[in-house]
């Protein structure tokens, strides 16, 4: 009887790829360039905080940010995304000031982390072969983009909240997508590393090597981060925050209508029609009786007054004092139905913020106003005047400002 | 489990990737995302081993002080930076990067630098003094006997 060999299978052949050892004709070279040692490792990096639990710890710290980082970002998304089947809440008054401030203040401070833990992890870069099997191989590449995605995510939002529009891409498109890269990539290396990462940090090292003084010390950069930034959202803390790229009281005329501007009337190119007197407020679309209104005339209807923050996308907030005509006074005047939504259109000619929408449970809440005076006089022409939105858990970019037209749908 | 995480995530890659060549330029996008990643491996963290060797040769306690106040004041140094160069200020709008973010960044940078040293000064003043009462203790003792 002739013995055959088995026959070869797809799964055969992979298994057999993924267990073959690569071409190791001229692995000497490198290996001693590296001086890599049996494990793989170049020995050339000789600091024992290259180190399996101080990678533990920071790896366990970066997961938390980045999982916060994501959760807040998908929330500022989808409250300017609405998608349909889920309704924001317009309670409580500074719930996106504060997911936004844990977005932004957070991600500054996640910087050292991130830099202390690629440190701590540089010498696996340099693994001498570089791919041992085809699933070694896999894992460094979702390592890779792990690595990029993270450098990717921290380069661009550092700058755009800088004003520094370097990448020649949309950084909100961009940004948005490659969050869910990160969070993927961050999925498989902690399915990966989980039970390393469980017995680095159970275990108690019997060796002298300073881990708490180095942890200590990045958790010290990220403090000195938020501590200087954190001011530009959290009043009391306003003074220390000396690298902020926002600061009430600072670009802005002092006193009660010290808000920062993030648009001005001259770059929306807004400035003669917001001036005009000829300018009229028209409530249209799903409505019993359209409406079309004077300055005077809205000015004649009930007056009330609010204390919102402006809180921008860009992690800043402000608060202000606002007074004019409550939206769902305007929109009963209307004859409005109770479920309508309102398209607030700018006299802006273009620009993705030139309307924002109003869901009804927004509208519906006696804080939000078609705002005519901030701080106790007429609002400044870059704050939106003649007349602009201002409703109570909302971001910056859909407080529509140079109101013009209400169209209900 | 395990795999169920791995697909999941291999899933939501797979969901951004396509999302980012829908909406996004994939070219300039793929060279920022490897571009950060390959500067970070082979500019920074170079320059951070560099300097690493280099301050080690500082005695114990300005070598730890050293390197803390360099983690740190190089963290608030990156991320200040676009504040400093200022390529966001625009002149219609001054409440945007209103502040001297040179002047400042080095304030905090001073502080940094003197909260480091503070320790080895410390560390320095006071085992001068013990050599200086150990000394006089000595020599007191000395004119007992």
């Amino acid at each position: 009887m002739v013995r055959r060999p088995p026959p070869l299978t797809v799964p055969a052949a992979l298994a057999r790829l993924a267990t073959r050892r690569p071409w190791t004709g001229l692995r000497a070279i490198p290996e001693r360039l590296l001086r890599v040692g049996p494990d793989g490792v170049s020995r050339r990096f000789t600091s024992r905080l290259h180190d399996e639990r101080v990678a533990a710890w920071l790896g366990m710290a970066l997961g938390v940010s980045i999982v916060s980082a994501f959760v807040t970002g998908l929330i500022s998304h989808y409250m300017q995304h609405p998608p349909g089947w889920a309704q924001w809440p317009s309670r409580p008054v500074n719930l996106y000031r504060v997911t936004q401030g844990v977005h932004v203040i957070g991600g500054l401070a996640t910087v050292p982390l991130l830099l202390a833990k690629l440190w701590t992890v540089y010498p696996k870069l340099w693994q001498w072969p570089p791919a041992r099997s085809l699933t070694h191989a896999l894992r460094r590449l979702a390592i890779f983009v792990l690595v990029g995605g993270a450098l990717f995510q921290t380069v661009t939002g550092v700058l755009n909240i800088g004003y520094w529009y370097a990448f020649p891409f949309p950084f909100t498109t961009a940004h948005y997508w490659t969050a869910y890269i990160v969070v993927g990539a961050l999925l498989i290396h902690a399915a990966d590393r989980w039970p390393a990462t469980r017995r680095a940090v159970m275990t108690r090292p019997q060796d002298a090597v300073g881990r708490r003084g180095f942890l200590l010390t990045v958790a010290a950069a990220s403090g000195v981060i938020a501590a200087t930034t954190v001011g530009e959202t959290f009043a009391p803390l306003a003074r220390l925050a000396v690298l902020a790229p926002r600061r009430p009281g600072h670009g802005t005329p002092a006193g009660p209508r010290d808000l920062p501007v993030n648009k001005s009337a001259a770059a929306a190119g807004v400035t003669a029609a917001a001036r005009d007197p000829e300018w009229r407020l028209t409530v249209t679309g799903r409505v019993r009786r359209e409406l079309v209104l004077s300055l005077a005339e809205l000015r004649a209807l009930p007056q009330h007054s609010a204390r919102l923050p402006i809180a921008c996308v860009e992690g800043w907030s402000v608060d202000g004092d606002w007074r004019g005509v409550r939206l769902r006074d305007l929109l009963a005047l209307a004859g409005a139905p109770a479920d309508a939504r309102v398209r607030v259109e700018s006299l802006q000619a273009a620009g993705i913020y030139r309307t924002s929408l109003v869901s009804a449970r927004h509208w519906h809440d006696p804080l939000t106003l078609l705002a005519l005076d901030l701080g106790g006089a007429p609002l400044d022409l870059d704050h939106g005047r003649p007349c602009r939105l201002i409703a109570p858990n909302r971001p910056g970019v859909m407080q529509t400002k140079w109101v013009h037209r209400l169209v209900i749908t | 489990m395990r795999v169920v995480v791995a697909v999941a995530g291999l899933a939501l890659i797979a969901w951004g990737a396509r999302g980012i060549a829908a909406h996004v330029d994939a070219a300039a996008w793929a060279v920022w995302f490897a571009g950060a990643a390959v500067l970070h491996d082979a500019v920074l963290v170079p320059v951070v081993l560099v300097v690493g060797a280099a301050t080690g040769r500082l005695p114990g306690p300005w070598r730890r002080a050293t390197r803390t106040a360099l983690v740190v004041g190089g963290a608030v140094t990156v991320v200040a930076a676009p504040l400093v160069l200022g390529y966001g200020r625009r002149a219609d709008e001054p409440s945007r990067l209103p502040l001297p973010y040179d002047r400042n960044l080095a304030v905090v940078l001073a502080v940094v630098v003197l909260l480091c040293a503070a320790g080895p000064v410390a560390g320095s003043v006071t085992g001068f003094a013990g050599k200086v009462v150990a000394r006089r203790d000595a020599a007191r003792r000395g004119r007992r006997r």
